[in-house]
C-alpha cells in the first residue's frame, strides 16, 4: 500500500509542483516508509488478502475439495442459513459464556495475584516464575495433562473425590453436557491468567509510592488506599488487559479442539472450533467463510474498543 | 496527656491488625494459586515416570510404587520409531521457531524505530493497522492462506508456517519495542548525528544497544509464540516428517490413545525448551511489558 501512495504522490507531485498539502509531505517522508515496508508487506501479504477473499468466498457455494473454480454464486444464502441454524445459536451462546467466565475469572484472579505479589518476601522470585509457567506452555500440552487429570476412568480429580467419599464413582468431567463447559473454563483460566498477572504487575510498578504514602499518612487503610490511589492509576493497563484477554478468548481454539473436539453434542463447540469443523470437516466453505465474515464484524467492533483505549492511552500520555 | 497517648496508641495496633488481615489473606490467596498452577504439571511429571500399568490403577498411586525413566528412553532413543518421529518433530519445531524468532527481529526493529521517531503521514493509521492483527482469530485466515500457500507451492514446506507466524509476533513485536524506543532520549542520536553519524549508523550504534532487552523480550515473545502455535501447523502439513511439536504428539497419541505416561513425558519434553528459555530471560521480558506496553 505504501509503495502504492509512494508512486502515485511522486507523479501527482510532478503535475502539481509547488502545491503544499497531504502528498507533499508523504513525499518528504517518503525515506521513512522504507523503515515500516518490510512490516507492511507481509501484514498485507497474509492479511489483507485473505480478509478479501473470505468476503468473497462467504457468497459462493463451494463443492468439496476446494475446486473453486466450480463456486457457485449464491448471495446471502450462507448468512441465512446461518442465522436460522440451531446450532449457530447454541455455539454463540457456548462462545459468550467461555469468553467473559475466562476473561472475567482470569483477570480476578491474575489481578489478586499482582496485588498479593507486590509486597517483597522471601521466594517471591521463585514463586512469580512458577506461576507464570502455565502460560508458557504449549496449549496443547495444557490440553493433554488436563486430558489426564479429568479422565473419566483414572483421572486424579476424579480418584480424589472417590477417595474422600464425596462421590461414589468418578464423575465425567468433560464427556458429559452440563460439567464440558465450565472444566474446558478452568483449563483455559489456568493457561490465562498468568498474563493478567504480569500485565497488573508491570501495571503496579507505576504506581506512585509517595501518593500511596500520603494515603496512608492521611489515615486511609488498605482497601481505601487501592480503591482511591492504586486502581485509578491501573485503569488504562486494565481495559488494555481485559480487551486482550477478551480477544483471545473469542479466538480460542486449541483447548476445546484436543480436549473435547467440540463434544459432547456441540456442548463445548465455540466459533472458532466450529467454523474449523465446517471448513476442514465437512468441506463447507461458503458457510465457513459467512461465519468467518459474521465473526470479523464482532471483532472489528471490539477492535474500536481497543483502538481507542490504546490511543487514549496515548493522547493522556502525550499531555503529561 | 495520657489518654491521647494511648488512644493513638490503641488506632496503631487496630491498624497493625487489620494490615496483618489482608497480608494473612494474600498469603492464603497465593498458597491456592500455587496450588492450582502447580498441582497439574506435578501430577504430569508424576504420571510420565510411571509405567503403563501403573498410571491406570484406581485408587491411583500417588506416588509411583517403581518410578522408570522408560517413557523417556522411549521418546529420545533415535533407534526406536517412536524417538525417531519425536526428535525429527522437535528440530522442525526448533528450526521453524528460531527461523521465525531471527525474521521478526529483523523486521519488527526498523518500523518500530520509525513509528516512534517519525512522523510521517498515515502513520498512526498504519501503527493501528499492524495492531489490529492481534485481532483476528487464526480461523479466518486459515481458508485463504492455505489456498494462497497450496498457490505459491508453499504446502508442505516450512516456508509456509515461517510466514505466517512471522505476522503473529510482528503486532505485539513491534508495540514492545516502540515503547522501548519512545522512552529512548532523541538527544542521544542528535548528539551522534553531530559528531558525524549517519542517521542509520546513530540506529546501530547508539539506539539498538540500548533496546537490547526489549529486542530480547521481541525474540522470546516470537519464539514462544511459533514454538507453541498449533493451528497452521496442524492445516498446512500432512507429511510425517514436516510435522511440528504440537501438531506431531497429537497425531502420535491419537493412535495411542491410552500411552499416558508417553504422553505425559511428550507433553513434558515439550515444554522444557520454552520454560528454560523464559525463566533465563523473563526480567527483560517483565520489564519491556512495563516500558513499552504500560506506560504507554
Amino acid at each position: 500500500m505504501t509503495i502504492v501512495t509512494g508512486s502515485k504522490t511522486e507523479a501527482r507531485l510532478r503535475l502539481q509542483s509547488g502545491r503544499s498539502g497531504l502528498p507533499r509531505k508523504v513525499w518528504q517522508h517518503r525515506a521513512d516508509y522504507a523503515y515500516v515496508l518490510p512490516a507492511i508487506a507481509v501484514m498485507l501479504v497474509v492479511i489483507a488478502y485473505p480478509i478479501y477473499y473470505t468476503i468473497e468466498l462467504s457468497f459462493f457455494n463451494t463443492p468439496p475439495g476446494l475446486q473453486l473454480r466450480d463456486k457457485i454464486f449464491v448471495g446471502f444464502n450462507n448468512y441465512t442459513a446461518i442465522l436460522t441454524s440451531e446450532v449457530f445459536w447454541q455455539v454463540t451462546l457456548n462462545t459468550l459464556i467461555w469468553t467473559f467466565a475466562s476473561t472475567f475469572v482470569s483477570f480476578v484472579l491474575g489481578f489478586a495475584t499482582a496485588l498479593a505479589l507486590h509486597r517483597d518476601f522471601i521466594g517471591r522470585g521463585v514463586l512469580r516464575a512458577i506461576l507464570i509457567i502455565p502460560w508458557v506452555i504449549s496449549a496443547v500440552a495444557a490440553s493433554y495433562i488436563w486430558k489426564w487429570i479429568y479422565h473419566s476412568d483414572f483421572g486424579i480429580i476424579g480418584a480424589v473425590l472417590v477417595e474422600l467419599g464425596l462421590a461414589s464413582r468418578p464423575p465425567n468431567f468433560i464427556d458429559s453436557v452440563s460439567t464440558v463447559l465450565p472444566s474446558l473454563i478452568v483449563v483455559n483460566i489456568w493457561r490465562e491468567f498468568p498474563f493478567a498477572m504480569i500485565m497488573m504487575m508491570a501495571g503496579l510498578q507505576t504506581v506512585p509510592e509517595q501518593l500511596l504514602r500520603a494515603a496512608k499518612v492521611d489515615g486511609a487503610n488498605a482497601w481505601q488506599r487501592f480503591w482511591h490511589v492504586t486502581f485509578p492509576h491501573l485503569r488504562n493497563v486494565s481495559t488494555v488487559t481485559i480487551l486482550l484477554l477478551a480477544v483471545a478468548n473469542f479466538n480460542s481454539f486449541i483447548i476445546p479442539w484436543i480436549m473435547t473436539g467440540g463434544g459432547p453434542s456441540n456442548a463445548s463447540h465455540i466459533w472458532i472450533t466450529h467454523i474449523y469443523e465446517l471448513a476442514f470437516g465437512r468441506q463447507r466453505w461458503g458457510v465457513a467463510a459467512a461465519y468467518s465474515v459474521l465473526l470479523f464484524l464482532i471483532l472489528m467492533t471490539l477492535g474500536y474498543f481497543y483502538v481507542r483505549a490504546l490511543s487514549g492511552n496515548e493522547r493522556r500520555e502525550a499531555k503529561a | 496527656m495520657s489518654t491521647i497517648a494511648e488512644t493513638s496508641s490503641q488506632r496503631q495496633t487496630r491498624r497493625r491488625v487489620r494490615v496483618d488481615g489482608w497480608r494473612w489473606g494474600g498469603r492464603i490467596f497465593l498458597v491456592l494459586m500455587l496450588l492450582y498452577t502447580a498441582l497439574p504439571m506435578v501430577w504430569m511429571l508424576l504420571t510420565s515416570i510411571k509405567s503403563g500399568f501403573a498410571a491406570m490403577q484406581l485408587p491411583p498411586q500417588w506416588w509411583p510404587d517403581q518410578p522408570t525413566l522408560d517413557s523417556y528412553q522411549k521418546l529420545l532413543d533415535p533407534q526406536n520409531s517412536v524417538g525417531q518421529d519425536f526428535l525429527r518433530f522437535f528440530w522442525n519445531s526448533l528450526f521453524v521457531s528460531t527461523a521465525t524468532t531471527i525474521l521478526s527481529v529483523i523486521v519488527a526493529v526498523p518500523a518500530a524505530y520509525a513509528f516512534s521517531r517519525f512522523t510521517f503521514p498515515g502513520r498512526n493509521f498504519l501503527f493501528f493497522a499492524v495492531l489490529l492483527r492481534n485481532m483476528f482469530p487464526a480461523v479466518i485466515f486459515l481458508v485463504p492462506l492455505f489456498i494462497l500457500m497450496r498457490a505459491i507451492g508453499l504446502v508442505n514446506t516450512h516456508g509456509s508456517l515461517i510466514l505466517t507466524y512471522l505476522t503473529f509476533g510482528l503486532p505485539l513485536a513491534i508495540w514492545l519495542l516502540k515503547g522501548f524506543y519512545d522512552n529512548i532520549p532523541v538527544q542521544l542520536e542528535q548528539a551522534a548525528r553531530i559528531d558525524g553519524a549517519t542517521r542509520f549508523q546513530a540506529f546501530v550504534l547508539i539506539v539498538m544497544p540500548l533496546s537490547a532487552p526489549g529486542i530480547i523480550a521481541t525474540a522470546i515473545y516470537s519464539f514462544i509464540g511459533a514454538w507453541n502455535e498449533y493451528i497452521y501447523a496442524y492445516t498446512f502439513l500432512s507429511k510425517n516428517e514436516q510435522l511440528t511439536l504440537p501438531v506431531g504428539i497429537q497425531r502420535f497419541f491419537s493412535e495411542n490413545t491410552t500411552d499416558f505416561p508417553g504422553l505425559m513425558a511428550a507433553s513434558f519434553m515439550m515444554s522444557v525448551p520454552v520454560v528454560v528459555l523464559f525463566l533465563l530471560l523473563q526480567r527483560y521480558f517483565v520489564r519491556a511489558l512495563t516500558e513499552g506496553a504500560v506506560k504507554h
